[in-house]
Order: C-alpha cells, then sequence, then structure tokens
C-alpha cells in the first residue's frame, strides 16, 4: 500500500476543511480549530485513497483555464445537444432505440485523464461507459453501451461518439 | 431586477421539461439498459436545470438586499458540483454490474462488443 | 414567489410516477436506477422549496440525500457483482 504524501494530503485538508466550513458556515475560531483538527486527521487516513496522481496539476493556468473553457462552455453544448436527442427518443410515439455495446479507442493517458473522459461521456445521455480495458500495446478501449448505434469501424464509432471531448480533455491533462 | 426572476424560473421550467421527458423514457423504454440511459436525462439537465435556476434566484434575492441570498448561493452550487461528480460513477457502476449480474435485454444488442471480450463462454 | 411551489409539485409528482417503475421493474436494476431517479427529484424539490420558504436548513437535508443516493447506489452495484 501506498504511503500518502504531503502533496495528498494538503489537498485532501484543503477540501475537508473547506466542506467543513461550508455546512457550519460560521468564522467563530472555536469551529475553524475543531474543523481543522478533524480535517488533518481524516486527510491522514484518506489522503492516499483520494489522491493517486500529482495532486497540483490544476495549479498550472493552462490547465485550468482549459478546464475553465471545458466546464463551462464546450461540455455544456455537447450536453444540450445529447439531451435533447434522447428526450426526442423517449417522448416520440415510434421510440426510435437501437442499443449496442461498442468498443471504441481512447488516446488518454494516465489515470486522471480517462476517468474524466469515461465519466463525461457517460454523463452525456445515450451512451453509458461499461468498462475500460487495456490490451498488451498499452491502447486503452472504452466499452460503451449506445443507444442509437452508427455503423462503421471502432475508430469512426469513437468519433462520434466522443466529438470535441476528447481533444479538450486531453488539453486538460497532456 | 424582476428578469433575474424570469431568467431564473425559464430555466427551472427546462428543468421540468428534461425531467419530464426523462420519466416518461424510464417508463416506457423497453430494457434496463435504455432506462438507465433516460434517468441519465433526469440527473443532468432535470437536476442542473433547477440548480442553475435557484443559483440565479439566490443572486436576485442577494440583489434585492436579503442576506440569506449568500447562504443559498454558497449552499446550492455544492449540490450541483457534487452531483456532476458522482452521478457518472454511479451509472457506470450500475450499467456494469447489471450486466455482470445477467440482465440482457428481450430484442438481442446489435452489436455486443463487451460479452464477446470479458465473457466468451 | 409562489411559483416555485409549483415547479416544485411538479418534480415531486414526476418522483412520485418514478414510483411507478420502482413498484413494477422486472429486475433489480431497474428498480434500483429508478429509486435513484426518484432520490434526484426529491433533492430538486428540496432546493426549490428552500429558495421559497427561505430556510437554509433544506438545502443541508437536500446535500446528504445526494451523498447517500450516490453511497446506496454504488453499493447496489458493487452487491450485484459479487464483490460485497
Amino acid at each position: 500500500m501506498k504511503k500518502t504524501s504531503f502533496g495528498a494530503w494538503l489537498a485532501t485538508f484543503v477540501v475537508c476543511a473547506a466542506f467543513w466550513m461550508l455546512i457550519t458556515l460560521s468564522l467563530d475560531p472555536q469551529m475553524l480549530i475543531a474543523g481543522a483538527a478533524v480535517s488533518a486527521l481524516v486527510a491522514l487516513f484518506a489522503g492516499r485513497f483520494f489522491i493517486h496522481e500529482s495532486p497540483f496539476h490544476l495549479l498550472n493556468p493552462k490547465h485550468l483555464f482549459a478546464l475553465l473553457g471545458y466546464a463551462l462552455l464546450v461540455f455544456p453544448i455537447e450536453l444540450l445537444k445529447a439531451n435533447l436527442d434522447v428526450a426526442k427518443r423517449a417522448l416520440s410515439p415510434a421510440l426510435p432505440v437501437n442499443p449496442g455495446i461498442v468498443k471504441v479507442p481512447s488516446k488518454m493517458k494516465g489515470e486522471y485523464g480517462q476517468a474524466m473522459l469515461a465519466n463525461s461521456i457517460t454523463l452525456t445521455p445515450g451512451t453509458i461507459t461499461m468498462d475500460v480495458a487495456e490490451d498488451e500495446q498499452g491502447q486503452a478501449w472504452y466499452y460503451i453501451h449506445w443507444i442509437d448505434v452508427a455503423e462503421g469501424t471502432a475508430e469512426e464509432q469513437g468519433d462520434a461518439i466522443k466529438g470535441t471531448l476528447e481533444k479538450w480533455v486531453g488539453r486538460i491533462f497532456e | 431586477m424582476e428578469i433575474l426572476r424570469y431568467v431564473s424560473d425559464a430555466f427551472v421550467v427546462i428543468g421540468i421539461f428534461f425531467a419530464f421527458a426523462g420519466t416518461v423514457g424510464l417508463l416506457r423504454m423497453p430494457d434496463a439498459f435504455c432506462r438507465m440511459q433516460s434517468s441519465t436525462n433526469i440527473s443532468t439537465l432535470g437536476l442542473y436545470g433547477a440548480v442553475i435556476g435557484g443559483l440565479l434566484k439566490a443572486i436576485s434575492m442577494i440583489v434585492e438586499g436579503y442576506e440569506l441570498g449568500w447562504t443559498m448561493l454558497v449552499k446550492i452550487a455544492p449540490i450541483g458540483l457534487f452531483s456532476i461528480l458522482a452521478n457518472p460513477i454511479a451509472g457506470h457502476s450500475i450499467a456494469k454490474a447489471a450486466y455482470q449480474h445477467g440482465v440482457r435485454p428481450e430484442k438481442e444488442f446489435v452489436c455486443d462488443a463487451y460479452g464477446e471480450d470479458e465473457f466468451d463462454d | 414567489m409562489t411559483e416555485l411551489t409549483v415547479f416544485a409539485a411538479i418534480y415531486v409528482l414526476l418522483a412520485l410516477l418514478c414510483m411507478i417503475r420502482v413498484a413494477k421493474g422486472p429486475s433489480v436494476v431497474d428498480r434500483a436506477v429508478a429509486a435513484d431517479s426518484v432520490e434526484i427529484l426529491t433533492d430538486v424539490a428540496l432546493v426549490l422549496f428552500a429558495l421559497e420558504s427561505g430556510r437554509g436548513i433544506y438545502l443541508d437535508i437536500a446535500l446528504v440525500t445526494a451523498i447517500l443516493g450516490f453511497m446506496s447506489m454504488v453499493c447496489v452495484a458493487r452487491y450485484l457483482e459479487g464483490r460485497l
């Protein structure tokens, strides 16, 4: 089992303390000290589960602006398009669904990038990532349940599912 | 700030539309996996429409001079943030568990790469 | 601010509609997914009702319900996989 590094401890501590201040909503020194003590203890035990790679990756302004652009502009547009599509399918009388599980390749490197792309795909309605597997060459494959399977090779299906998401997530976790 | 209230109402109405579409899909879709896709409809825009509408309502309360708006603002934002981080994980784990548990649609999948690779019996 | 009450009531009504799927869903997965949807819809109704009544305590309850719903979904999934 990996030991908790100082960076992981600090990041977990900051998140826990912020959550404590949010719940109590007071700046009373007694509350703050109690919260800090509990957060430090929790971070000591939970840090190694919470942070796996570099904890301060997002403090680089380039990555932070890429994340903001992704979360505020690129992703909501994709989300709205996919939501309208699935809502139209559910409300139309003929119920046009064509479900299947496809296997598409992913260019992401590293745990965080993989997890973020897979979660983005799951969050857009119409596609659910069921599993992530790596083959012998280190190429990651996603198994995706898709409500309307399009014909084509794995690469073409991957482009249809991921759209612009992969480029932006790659920009955040390059 | 009357206009802010109307905009926030519009966001909540958009949320209600998508939640309604998701509920209808949950009741009408033919198999368990397609119902999951429809429930994603509820947990994304059905939720965020109302959360964004609520945030705008809290801002309009601040503008009108109620102190309570700040409490609302800092407490509604984490609900949206938590659900955008947690809901895809729940969806992914329940879909994988459903497949491994042996849930299959009545009509066959068009293609089933997962079953071919992971469970070739 | 009466329109928020109407919106919250509509969300609760949709949650009740989801209960139909909880009652009749053929497999346990259908019931779990529908129950998660019920939880999310009541969550939204709580947020709207907190804004209507002006009490912050409902928002704490909404946050805790969201966390509990996520945890219970993951627990059901792990149990079905046979890893619990």
